[in-house]
């Protein structure tokens, strides 16, 4: 569980200083024909991706930004961003 | 030399091309879902899709901790009858699951939490559950070693004590399930893993394995931590699911001086000592979602500080081994069971975070019923998939804390 991240202000820091914020869902949904499916889809749901997936971190005990970065869930390991072919 | 290849529960089978239903997942849900199904509802053509070997997940991860205390009308009824099940199952599968039962008790750290425990009481009680309040010189009374002065970090209140509950062995669990679902004539393969499920018209038809395509109008997903992924993987169906590593470890084998479970939540510690007299004690889960079941140095610190406050006489004690699981935590920390919606044939058992053990025996009773008659038992209907989106979250947590690292 060494996990480093990358701060986009404070640069590569020890993974506890961080909270996780869920994995990226995209957009918030539009408020107009919103349906309690799209907004369910939007809170709840998550892919689990044994794998690359891309998420949301807060840098809580650091500058407080919230960025997006890819990390290997089977390996705990922050990663660069997949090939867009992938 | 003295391996035989005949497993411990019945004779090696063939993978046969078709069965009545596939169960992908050899764990303790899956295991007990086809015992059930064989043995109460007559389909007995039945094969456990494993991918590395029964009870390597969760069921040989957990902390063997067993109990029917819980928050909601819903879900104590389900967990009372899977505690009930324990002397049943050990006479009607002729294998000793060691059921331990020697109660437990949930210290609790504050009024706000003895409010809680007070509700949490009246559910059980409500519900035939026995279950009690207790201060913190009673609590003393139950287990001498608990510290109960004034001047730890969480100074203890009281504690909710639950009497019926205790310790099952969880290996014993396995192969107890698999010999008698093995006698009824389940077909369990293990080392195969489920690649792919087939649909036609809305309906499952098949399963992929490593080793061949299997003809079936009935898939059970129950395959714990690993579900929620497999479930999108394979049918694009996203679950209100993260998968959080969850450690336990054990300290070196000490004379008897706990003979209760003993959980405090203000702490994230239990404790209780196993009949080879370690102290196995849990921690709380990872902070972000991964499937690696590493350990790390974070938790080991966390637990050691945690037991040397509430339970001093453990200060100096080595601890011995570590391991960790994986908890598949949903929002309102209530499972997820659910069949024949989405696609027609398609069952899910998951979502259990660290309650799937003590709730396997009763759930492979209910999920088996489920499969077989293709409805949903009256007990089971409340933990449908569509609940969050109809907005109706259960509530089995005390908003004091939330368990999922989104939150």
């Amino acid at each position: 569980m060494a996990l480093t991240l990358t701060c986009p202000v404070c640069g590569q820091r020890n993974g506890y200083e961080f909270r996780y914020g869920g994995e990226d869902k995209g957009p918030r949904p539009a408020e107009a024909g919103l349906t309690p499916a799209a907004w369910c889809d939007y809170v709840h749901m998550n892919k689990c991706i044994a794998g690359v997936q891309k998420e949301w971190w807060f840098h809580r005990d650091g500058c407080g930004s919230w960025f997006t970065t890819w990390r290997d869930t089977t390996k705990n390991l922050e990663v660069a961003k997949p090939e867009a072919s992938k | 030399m003295f391996w035989k290849s005949k497993p411990l529960w019945g004779n090696k089978t063939r993978l046969k091309s078709s069965y009545d239903a596939v169960i992908i997942g050899g764990g303790l849900h899956g295991l007990a879902t086809a015992y059930y199904l064989a043995k109460e509802h007559g389909i007995t053509d039945v094969a456990i899709i494993e991918k590395r070997f029964i009870g390597f997940g969760g069921a040989g991860r957990n902390t063997a901790i067993v109990r029917a205390n819980q928050r909601t009308q819903y879900n104590v009824p389900l967990y009372k009858e899977a505690l009930d099940l324990w002397p049943v199952l050990t006479k009607e599968l002729d294998y000793n699951l060691m059921f331990n039962n020697c109660g437990n008790l949930n210290l609790m750290h504050s009024e706000a939490a003895m409010k809680a425990a007070r509700m949490t009481i009246a559910t059980a009680q409500f519900h035939g559950v026995e279950s009690h309040l207790i201060d913190a010189k009673q609590a003393k009374e139950l287990v001498p070693a608990l510290n109960i002065s004034e001047d730890i970090t969480f100074p203890i209140h009281g504690a909710m004590f639950h009497p019926p509950g205790g310790i099952v062995r969880h290996d014993a669990v396995v192969w107890g399930l698999a010999k008698g679902a093995a006698k009824h004539g389940v077909h369990i393969h293990q080392h195969t893993e489920a690649t792919a499920i087939h649909t036609e018209g809305g309906k499952i038809s098949g399963v992929e394995t490593s080793r061949g395509r299997i003809h079936t109008p009935r898939v059970l997903i129950s395959a714990g931590g690993y579900s929620a992924g497999l479930i999108y993987h394979m049918l694009g169906i996203k679950l209100p699911i993260a998968v959080l590593t969850i450690q336990a470890m054990v300290t070196q084998p000490l004379k008897p001086l706990l003979d209760h479970v003993v959980s405090s939540g203000a702490y994230h510690c239990y404790a209780n000592q196993t009949l080879k007299g370690e102290i196995a004690t849990g921690a709380h889960m990872d902070q972000w979602p991964n499937y690696t079941t590493q350990n790390t140095a974070h938790y080991i610190k966390h637990q050691a500080e945690a037991l040397s406050d509430w339970l001093p006489c453990l200060r100096g004690v080595k601890f011995m081994r570590i391991w960790g699981g994986l908890a598949d935590m949903t929002p309102d920390m209530a499972p997820i069971m659910d069949g024949n919606d989405q696609i027609e044939g398609f069952y899910m058992d998951c979502g259990w975070g660290y309650f799937g053990f003590k709730s396997c025996s009763a759930v492979g009773k209910y999920m088996a019923q489920f499969m077989a008659s293709g409805h949903c038992p009256d007990m089971l209907k409340p933990f449908n998939l569509r609940r969050y989106e109809n907005h109706q979250l259960m509530g089995e947590t005390a908003a004091l804390v939330s368990y999922t690292p989104d939150n």
